[in-house]
């Protein structure tokens, strides 16, 4: 395109400057709502899966095919140790952990409530991405933790006695007497609510499940290492009588909640579209019926009709492109200030919002938004294209225009 | 001063134009014949729907005959292109038009590089522009806008803007519409100063005396038939 059309293009655009100006204006909200909504939800997601593969859940999950629907005692992983060994020394493995889940009766009194005890390796489950992450009491020879919301049911502190009563994967009734060594607050709301923490090896014992465990749950590295990670433990023989599974086949519920954020981003992407087509397709046509006697000129003068064309794909691109970096500068900055100041929603849903919670996992209400580059350039790409498509029909009526005829207009 | 040869630029024989919407039949030319040779400063007068727009506009290669032949610059403009007929424009014929002469958002400068770059001229062409709008007395006016300017600053623009590319045939409709007496006269001396002095041809619709008076030749058209053709006793410069 010469040089020329796009200085007419250009300068066009100032000659309805409040029509531009509102154009640009729809265009550049529906960008800074793009922005917006993909800063908040890039960093939500991650929130998400953070809390989903952080301390419960593990990259990986490994467990005896069925145990997940019934959870029967039984259906425990043998061979214990040796297998945590295994997995570890593949080199994308962060840290495995082995896990014993049972329930069983609180009683620290007359009254006995319901919990779910944990069964934890101790030293690695304190440290970072851990269940007990950072606890400083350590569960162990005789020692338990609470959670905060279950201690509070049964009246428990820290130095108390609780007896537990379970039944062991032999079917036989267990039941032990513990101290408190804690209580504890964890992103896990299942340990809040109803969680007793014990030693895995008291666990195995009160269990009867020696070398035994439900669950090894194994963190790569680095997230894009998960599924690479799955699959190479899944094709060991090692481990050929066991259920694999990223973490996203284990709760799908929550894939799909993280899809749908996704989803939410594209919707508003689309609403972009449309403020865009909107803004540029009455700004062109109205610009281009204003000018249809000016084109006839040119034609006249011997103007080709493709260079008319050019130029009003090469004003709605301007148009489109102004609109975008002008909403883009703003979108950023919007993000760039909530990124450092944060976004408390549960202020927005109140003291109830505090507690939000999915399948057992707390989820994050005090979000920080962060761009990625593509974040950025799909939306400045897409009002672009977008702006350009909605330049066709004014661009067709222009094509279209014979000289005599236009100058008459 | 340019010697003219006389040699004819535009042949009309018998051109009928009409305008059909349903039914209704309009006749804007009835059997127009007529010649217009190297040199001529022509009017076509006449009053207003007595066809002087029209016939501009076929000469023009703007517009198709119904019927009869026109041939401008030996060329037979009913057989060309839409492509060919705009690159007869561009390449032959300059045009000066009664209003929304220029391209607003261009300098006056930019307004004749604009037709000057449409002929393929290449980096020269500024300076080319600047020549012409300098010979024409319009160097103080180069970096303005139209808005910027009177109408008869910016008529003496479309002008520089017309004879740039030294076109053999210049196509003015009713030039001096929108001038007043000073403006109306600066432009046709103007003209009447290229045409003898670059050799180009002349052709206006009008019916402004002050242009009729500067004519070497005058056609009358009434209700579309050539009711007169006379020689002008063009007025002093």
């Amino acid at each position: 395109m010469r040089l020329s059309t796009l200085r007419m293009a250009w300068r066009n655009l100032g000659r309805n400057r409040r029509r531009t100006g509102l154009a640009l204006t729809s265009i550049a909200v529906g960008q800074i709502a793009l922005l917006a909504m993909a800063g908040l939800m890039n960093d939500y997601t991650e929130k998400i899966v953070d809390v989903i593969t952080g301390p419960l859940m593990g990259d990986v999950q490994m467990h005896v095919p069925e145990w997940r629907d019934e959870r029967a005692m039984d259906m425990a992983i043998p061979d214990l140790a040796s297998r945590l060994a295994e997995i570890q020394r593949d080199p994308a493995v962060k840290t495995a952990f082995a896990r014993i889940y049972a329930p069983a009766l609180a009683a620290p009194a007359e009254k006995a409530y319901v919990v779910v005890v944990t069964g934890v390796d101790p030293d690695a489950e304190t440290r970072e991405g851990g269940l007990i992450e950072g606890v400083a009491a350590k569960p162990g020879e005789g020692r338990v933790l609470f959670g905060r919301n279950a201690a509070d049911r049964l009246g428990l502190k820290a130095g108390d006695e609780v007896v537990v009563v379970g039944q062991g994967a032999d079917g036989i009734p267990a039941d032990r007497r513990y101290v408190v060594a804690g209580i504890v607050t964890s992103s896990v709301d299942l340990v809040n609510r109803q969680g007793l923490i014990m030693s895995l090896s008291d666990a195995q014992a009160m269990f009867s499940l020696a070398d035994q465990a439900h669950e090894l749950v194994v963190r790569a590295k680095t997230r894009e290492e998960a599924d690479a990670l799955a699959a190479r433990l899944a094709a060991s023989p090692r481990f050929k009588d066991l259920e694999i599974l990223p973490w996203y086949e284990v709760v799908k519920g929550m894939k799909r909640m993280v899809d749908m954020m996704d989803y939410s981003v594209l919707f508003v992407l689309i609403f972009v579209f449309v403020a865009a087509v909107a803004g540029v397709a009455n700004t062109m046509l109205m610009s281009t019926f204003e000018r249809v006697r000016e084109f006839g000129m040119l034609l006249a003068l011997g103007s080709r009709p493709w260079r008319i064309v050019g130029m009003i794909f090469a004003e709605a691109a301007a148009l489109g492109l102004l609109g975008a970096v002008v909403g883009t500068i703003l979108g950023c900055a919007l993000v760039g200030v909530t990124s450092w100041t944060g976004i408390d929603m549960a202020a927005w849903g109140g003291e109830a919002a505090k507690d939000f919670s999915f399948q057992g996992m707390r989820l994050p209400l005090l979000v920080y938004p962060w761009l990625k580059l593509s974040d950025v350039l799909v939306g400045v790409g897409a009002v672009t294209a977008t702006s350009i498509l909605s330049a066709v029909w004014p661009a067709a009526i222009a094509a279209r225009l014979e000289p005599v005829e236009a100058l008459r207009k | 001063m340019t010697q003219h040869n006389g040699e004819i630029l535009v042949s009309a024989v018998d051109v009928t134009k009409v305008y059909r919407a349903g039914e209704i039949e309009a006749y804007a030319l009835r059997g127009v014949t007529l010649d217009v040779r190297s040199g001529d400063f022509l009017s076509i007068v006449g009053p207003s729907g007595s066809g002087k727009t029209t016939l501009l506009n076929l000469v023009g290669a703007l517009d198709s005959v119904s019927s009869g032949k026109l041939t401008v610059l030996g060329q037979d403009v009913a057989g060309l292109s839409r492509r060919r007929r705009a690159d007869l424009r561009l390449k032959s014929l300059g045009f000066v038009f009664q209003a929304y002469n220029l391209v607003p958002v261009l300098t006056a400068r930019e307004n004749v590089e604009f037709v000057l770059e449409l002929q393929g001229v290449g980096s020269e062409r500024t300076a080319r522009a600047r020549e012409i709008l300098e010979e024409l007395g319009l160097r103080e006016f180069a970096d303005r806008r139209p808005l910027e300017m009177s109408g008869g600053q910016q008529q003496r623009v479309a002008v520089a803007r017309a004879v740039a590319s030294r076109p053999r045939l210049v196509l003015a409709d009713e030039p001096t519409a929108n001038l007043d007496g000073d403006n109306a006269g600066a432009l046709m001396n103007m003209m009447r100063r290229l045409r003898d002095e670059h050799g180009m041809t002349f052709v206006f619709s009008t019916h402004d005396p002050r242009v009729i008076a500067h004519a070497t030749r005058v056609v009358t058209l009434t209700d579309g038939r050539v009711t007169g053709d006379e020689k002008g006793e063009p007025a002093a410069a």
